[in-house]
């Protein structure tokens, strides 16, 4: 059994990360995340918002996502590499937290979910009950893992995976 | 009465205190926050971005500004909503503080900007379709509402990180957002 403690230990050392060493690195990657987690997911919640029947209900769906999935994809990247860098500055805490656990989680199925099932459905004619699913879905998905983010910092050693640390 | 007397006595009414003293409320309050720049901030960025001529091209830009503005409004009125409550439950911690003093000033600009801008751009939709290309004005428009929320994003984030620089007792209840 691979000891993960042991490996995110000497794979990154908080005491030397420069984010952990001036005042302004940290947040400003923060800030990095949120402008680009609002580029990626706010583009996703427009297909959403057609897929819901709420938006540009004049175009397809297939249109409104041509013409957003460059975007979406700039911002996957942008946001998932800020978010690996800030994972760097405290491993341990961010690895052992359910609240981690499950954005993690909830991104993978959410990125797979959006470039397979969201990307067909919005593509193809499908009925308006379909639609609604699949857009209401997506948007709650992404929701979720906003939430977990959040929810990270506010998580109590108890809830930590295996009780305190 | 002081700046501080008055922030004291509005974070001391019984419904901020129940608030800011509550265990899930305020992380989903904060949460909601958050998730609504995800959704309604995608909306600005697209339709700035749309002003640019650089996405959403093959939807006119009379078309974006029109129809995602009923959502862009809802948005706004979810996020003041929210925000409220967050800055209202910690108003002592935050009357002084300078990144929440620029956020303010940043959100009564985009209230200006949307004034100045209102018949140039966001309601002149036959000079936003003109086939010989954006107006100036709308280029403007998009960048400086791209300035103004990038602004008050990074702001908001930064009212976590100050810390008064004497000694105040009601520093003490703020936790460091994000470490």
């Amino acid at each position: 059994m691979v000891e993960w403690r042991i490996v995110l230990q000497t794979a990154f050392d908080p005491a030397n990360n420069p984010l952990n060493n001036n005042d302004w690195s940290f947040p400003l990657m923060e800030c990095i995340h949120i402008a680009m987690f609002a580029m990626s997911i706010g583009t996703i919640a427009i297909v959403d918002f057609r897929l819901l029947g709420l938006m540009f209900k004049k175009r397809t769906p297939a249109e409104i996502l041509d013409a957003t999935s460059l975007w979406t994809l700039i911002g996957l990247i942008v946001v998932i590499t800020s978010g690996l860098i800030i994972f760097t500055t405290d491993p341990l805490s961010y690895f052992y937290n359910y609240s981690f656990r499950y954005k993690m989680i909830a991104l993978l199925v959410a990125i797979v979910y959006n470039y397979t099932i969201h990307r067909k459905v919005a593509k193809s004619n499908s009925s308006a009950a379909v639609n609604v699913m699949v857009g209401g879905f997506s948007l709650l998905l992404w929701i979720s893992i906003v939430f977990a983010g959040i929810f990270y910092a506010f998580t109590e050693e108890l809830h930590y995976v295996g009780g305190p640390n | 009465m002081s700046a501080a007397q008055i922030s004291q006595a509005i974070q001391n009414t019984a419904y901020f205190t129940a608030l800011r003293e509550s265990g899930l409320p305020y992380p989903i309050i904060l949460s909601s926050h958050l998730a609504t720049i995800a959704v309604f901030g995608g909306l600005i960025l697209m339709t700035d971005l749309r002003l640019l001529g650089v996405a959403l091209k093959s939807i006119p830009a009379s078309v974006v500004v029109e129809r995602t503005r009923p959502w862009k409004h809802a948005g706004l009125l979810i996020m003041l909503t929210l925000g409220i409550h967050l800055g209202g439950a910690k108003l002592a911690d935050y009357y002084d503080n300078p990144y929440f003093l620029m956020k303010m000033s940043l959100l009564c600009l985009v209230f200006v900007h949307a004034m100045v801008f209102r018949k140039s751009v966001y309601r002149n939709p036959a000079a936003l379709d003109d086939p010989k290309g954006l107006p100036r004005a709308a280029k403007i428009a998009a960048c400086l509402s791209m300035a103004l929320w990038v602004g008050i994003l990074s702001c908001g984030r930064w009212i976590a990180y100050y810390e008064r620089p004497e000694e105040n007792p009601t520093a003490q209840s703020q936790p460091a957002l994000g470490r």
